[in-house]
């Protein structure tokens, strides 16, 4: 079966850790595959691996047909493959348009693009996650909420066909949460972008994800959709411990 | 083709896929007319005046026009470079060398000179890649070093204890205060044009993805900019602007010596000639050569022996008071940019 992103059995290992073993699993054009695992179970060194920061040591990642295991980042995001970070990293001392502009200018290629296209480009971004009024300044002063969407916007700006969000949950607040989740919602509505949602939070995946992969100590213990996988017996081992039976 | 159409506020200019904008703002141009005619009048003023200003002149265009482009260095690489007196180096004993063997003119060895600077700046463009933050200043701080040791180990060829002399004139005219005043001219073209075209590279798209590489690389990585091309393009065209002043310095004076420009000293006064100017902005770097020049100049005047202690301690007093330099005064008066600005971090 073969999707838009076929992973195969990759590996990666620091030193004598290895942080992902043997991990194969495929992500369909269109759907929003759920990425579950506790802390340490390897999610973040998988986005890595994909997004091309890190080598495999073995096993091959193809995309559309063309085997971008060796592609660097740069290439991997002109194929069409973009991220966010768990950990927002804009770009401080770029105003909120211009770091957006960027990924217009660099994302996937335009014809007859000048630097002011690019601007009038990246203001629809812009407004699509709600920062127009913040175009202007930088992106060091934006809260915290801000440069998630700030990011949001970077990555949707290159034109991507998948798209690797990382614990877009991670340091927000309810009502922000609510609204990243129908963001990332409406973005795959409207530009049409598959996405593979690594998160923490099991309940927003149960919701928003049409398959889940689960991970634990760098391999895969479950695939299939979110109720299965919520019932599946070592998931629930791997977040409540083997004794859960017990107290519950 | 080439298509190039003008437009009302605007040159558009198209090839193959690719188009770039090229916006005419005249309201902005007041300055710099005002500046750049202050700078053309400046020397005819001293001729009659004072004819040691126009050295002290050229002085702070050399000093401004190795800033320049180790601005551009700085930001385009997202590191600071400790050596940019090494292409100094390699640009002026390429001259002078050929100069002297073959008898040739400065118009024959410039070409020389430039093929020289960026085959070298090629050669040690893969520091860019390899070495970050302090490895990378200590690496870059070594290359000027070592080649000054070089320069003293094959004395026979590089003559580094007298340094090599009759090297051909840049101009000669039989009078010496005109020929100062050429050269003031020759000096304040080339600073200018070293202003315009980096202004404008940095002012550009490409200008904008540098500024992306200056504040988080690996983000750059990922959203599609080649970032290793980047820095090594913006390392080889810099250092290879920078070897031009090492031929104009060597023509300029007749001699070329490394032991003048390969120390650390003269590296300090550029580092300090780009902070206090105004943290690797292009505009401050005239700013601050200028006002390096002649406080070297007004101090050698009045304070003779002990300027070399004083000289460095106002320096470094200057940029704990003024963290934005020079320019930055200005700059926060009057904001206008239509672009952003770039700051450089590291």
């Amino acid at each position: 079966m073969s999707g838009l992103l076929n992973v195969r059995n990759v590996t990666k290992s620091f030193g004598g850790l290895v942080a992902v073993n043997d991990v194969s699993f495929n992500i369909n054009e269109g759907e929003t595959l759920g990425f579950i695992g506790p802390n340490g179970a390897g999610k973040t060194t998988m986005v890595n691996v994909l997004s091309g920061y890190l080598n495999a040591d073995s096993g091959e990642v193809e995309m559309d047909g063309v085997n971008i295991t060796k592609m660097k980042p740069y290439q991997r995001s002109h194929m069409g493959l973009s991220r966010t970070y768990q950990i927002p990293r804009p770009f401080p001392e770029l105003t909120a348009l211009m770091s957006v502009a960027t990924s217009v200018l660099c994302g996937k290629k335009r014809r007859n693009q000048s630097l002011d296209d690019a601007g009038t480009e990246a203001t629809h971004y812009l407004e699509f996650v709600g920062l127009f009024s913040k175009r202007n300044i930088l992106a060091r002063d934006l809260t915290f909420y801000e440069l998630r969407m700030l990011e949001l916007a970077r990555a949707l700006a290159t034109t991507p066909k998948l798209l690797f969000i990382d614990e877009v949950m991670a340091g927000l607040n309810p009502g922000e949460a609510n609204k990243a989740i129908h963001l990332i919602a409406r973005a795959k509505e409207e530009f049409g972008v598959t996405i593979f949602w690594i998160e923490h939070v099991m309940a927003v995946l149960m919701e928003a994800a049409d398959r889940i992969v689960a991970l634990n100590y760098g391999e895969k213990i479950a695939e299939g959709t979110p109720e299965e996988v919520a019932n599946n017996e070592m998931v629930i081992e791997a977040y409540l411990g083997t004794g859960w039976r017990t107290y519950a | 083709m080439v298509d190039i159409e003008l437009k009302r506020d605007r040159i558009v200019i198209r090839y193959k896929e690719k188009k770039w904008d090229w916006v005419l703002e005249p309201r902005y141009w007041r300055n710099s007319i005002i500046w750049t005619s202050v700078l053309l009048i400046f020397p005819v003023f001293s001729y009659f005046v004072s004819p040691a200003l126009i050295n002290t002149m050229i002085t702070a265009n050399i000093y401004a026009a190795i800033a320049i482009p180790l601005a551009l260095m700085t930001i385009g690489t997202g590191r600071m470079n400790f050596g940019p007196n090494f292409f100094i180096g390699v640009g002026g004993y390429t001259a002078a060398l050929l100069s002297i063997a073959f008898g040739w003119g400065p118009l024959l060895t410039l070409p020389f000179a430039i093929i020289i600077s960026l085959f070298s700046a090629l050669i040690f463009s893969p520091l860019v890649i390899v070495a970050r933050g302090l490895y990378y200043v200590l690496l870059t701080l070594l290359l000027p070093l070592v080649f000054l040791e070089v320069t003293f180990i094959y004395t026979d060829i590089f003559k580094g204890d007298v340094g090599l002399f009759g090297i051909k004139p840049l101009v000669n005219t039989g009078n010496a205060k005109i020929n100062f005043l050429l050269l003031a001219y020759i000096s304040t073209a080339m600073m200018i044009t070293y202003l315009l075209v980096i202004n404008k590279v940095l002012k550009s798209r490409y200008g904008l993805i540098m500024a992306t590489i200056n504040d988080d690389e690996e983000v750059a990585h990922s959203i599609g900019v080649n970032i290793n091309k980047v820095k090594i393009l913006a390392f080889v065209f810099s250092s290879g602007m920078i070897g031009i002043v090492g031929w104009f310095l060597a023509h300029y004076f007749g001699t070329f010596a490394g032991i003048t420009y390969l120390p650390l000293t003269f590296m300090l006064k550029i580092l300090l000639v780009l902070m206090i100017g105004g943290r690797a902005q292009v505009f401050g770097c005239i700013v601050g050569g200028y006002f390096v020049a002649f406080l070297e100049m007004i101090l050698i005047r009045t304070l003779g022996p002990i300027q070399p202690v004083v000289f460095p301690i106002i320096l470094i007093i200057l940029l704990f008071v003024l963290p934005e330099g020079l320019f930055g005064i200005y700059r926060k008066r009057r904001y206008r940019e239509y672009m952003p600005t770039l700051h450089v971090r590291r």
